[in-house]
């Protein structure tokens, strides 16, 4: 609840017109749904840390044993951990919009999610055909090493500002 | 148990956990990235165990068991740290109780699928029996109830502290 509500006035157009939304209306409504919202939240970062995780630390070098092609097979895994952290962050967003936007800690896991996308495109363009053909023990090149390290750690970064949210809200919202 | 309660939470350490301004948000961070790093990696492998994602070397898995050996360490601290800044609004409330046991099973569920498949001898040779299969299937419930369980844990305690009940 923000101290703006039941004064739309003092919101800006599109607080509005996010809080109008059918989405924002049923989440709000239903306030049994935000901690189950979290932990689907919750499921869907471990599954990302877990699969995109463990494929970046093969490649840094942890479990040499694993070619790394075989466990890239898992990563689908964590791009459906991030598919659910999409929808489920539009909900709580559209609920409350003014506790994000108003929100450093939320402008600093933008920035992060931005960095990490950013070299999810790099890594795909310029080092994944090399890791491909990672035979089991063999060691990667320093260029995928250094994008696999800038992943695990925007990701890492991601989790860290987003569970900092809480303690970042603007005075007026509570 | 409030005279316990009580003298943890007007000791010094207690007190400073819930004052200082960095202190419980980076137990909370820590707790949180501690637990991405086990559930995350255990389900992982539970998939891996299930069929999906074919193709590595179960054996393999094995090394990334250190990582989630050290998560878990940081997870243990932080979460007595927690316990030792709020111990009235933990151990009041029966889920606290229920997500303990739940961990308990799934830490269990991870060290029997190490031993009893990652480490088995003659693994990947054969397709794994049923039996392993449910094991990968309820390590995968476990981290989800015990998930479910700890983030329940901000919405149902009745009291905050010794003196300060709650009403949601």
């Amino acid at each position: 609840m923000s101290i703006f509500e039941g004064q739309p006035d003092l919101m800006a157009p599109w607080e509005l017109w996010v809080r109008a939304t059918a989405l924002s209306g049923f989440v709000r409504e239903h306030g049994d749904l935000w901690p189950v919202l979290e932990t689907l939240h919750y499921f869907g970062l471990s599954l990302l840390l877990g699969a995109v995780g463990l494929f970046d630390l093969r490649v840094l070098g942890v479990a040499k044993a694993i070619p790394a092609g075989m466990l890239h097979a898992l990563v689908p895994f964590g791009v459906l951990g991030f598919a659910i952290n999409v929808v489920t962050g539009i909900a709580f967003f559209s609920a409350f919009p003014d506790q994000y936007a108003y929100n450093s800690a939320f402008h600093a896991k933008a920035v992060f999610l931005g960095l990490a996308g950013l070299n999810v495109a790099l890594f795909y363009t310029t080092a994944f055909a090399s890791v491909r053909r990672l035979e089991p023990g063999q060691d990667a090149a320093f260029w995928p090493k250094l994008l696999t390290g800038i992943s695990l750690s925007s990701w890492i970064a991601v989790l860290v500002c987003g569970r900092l949210l809480t303690f970042f809200r603007p005075p007026f919202f509570h | 148990m409030d005279p316990i309660f009580r003298l943890i939470e007007n000791g010094g350490f207690s007190t400073w956990i819930r004052a200082s301004t960095w202190a419980f948000p980076v137990l909370v961070v820590l707790h949180t990235l501690g637990m991405g790093l086990i559930a995350g990696p255990s389900a992982i492998i539970d998939i891996r165990i299930l069929g999906l994602g074919k193709g590595a070397p179960l054996r393999a898995f094995t090394r990334f068991f250190p990582l989630m050996w050290g998560a878990f360490a940081v997870n243990v601290v932080s979460g007595l740290l927690l316990l030792v800044a709020y111990p009235t609004k933990a151990l009041t409330n029966p889920i606290f109780y229920l997500k303990l046991t739940l961990i308990g099973f799934a830490v269990a569920a991870l060290v029997a699928i190490r031993r009893n498949i990652l480490e088995a001898p003659g693994v990947g040779e054969a397709p794994l029996k049923m039996t392993e299969k449910g094991l990968a299937v309820a390590s995968l419930a476990l981290w989800a109830a015990a998930i479910f369980a700890g983030r329940l844990l901000a919405y149902t305690h009745s009291r905050l502290l010794v003196d300060v009940r709650v009403h949601f």
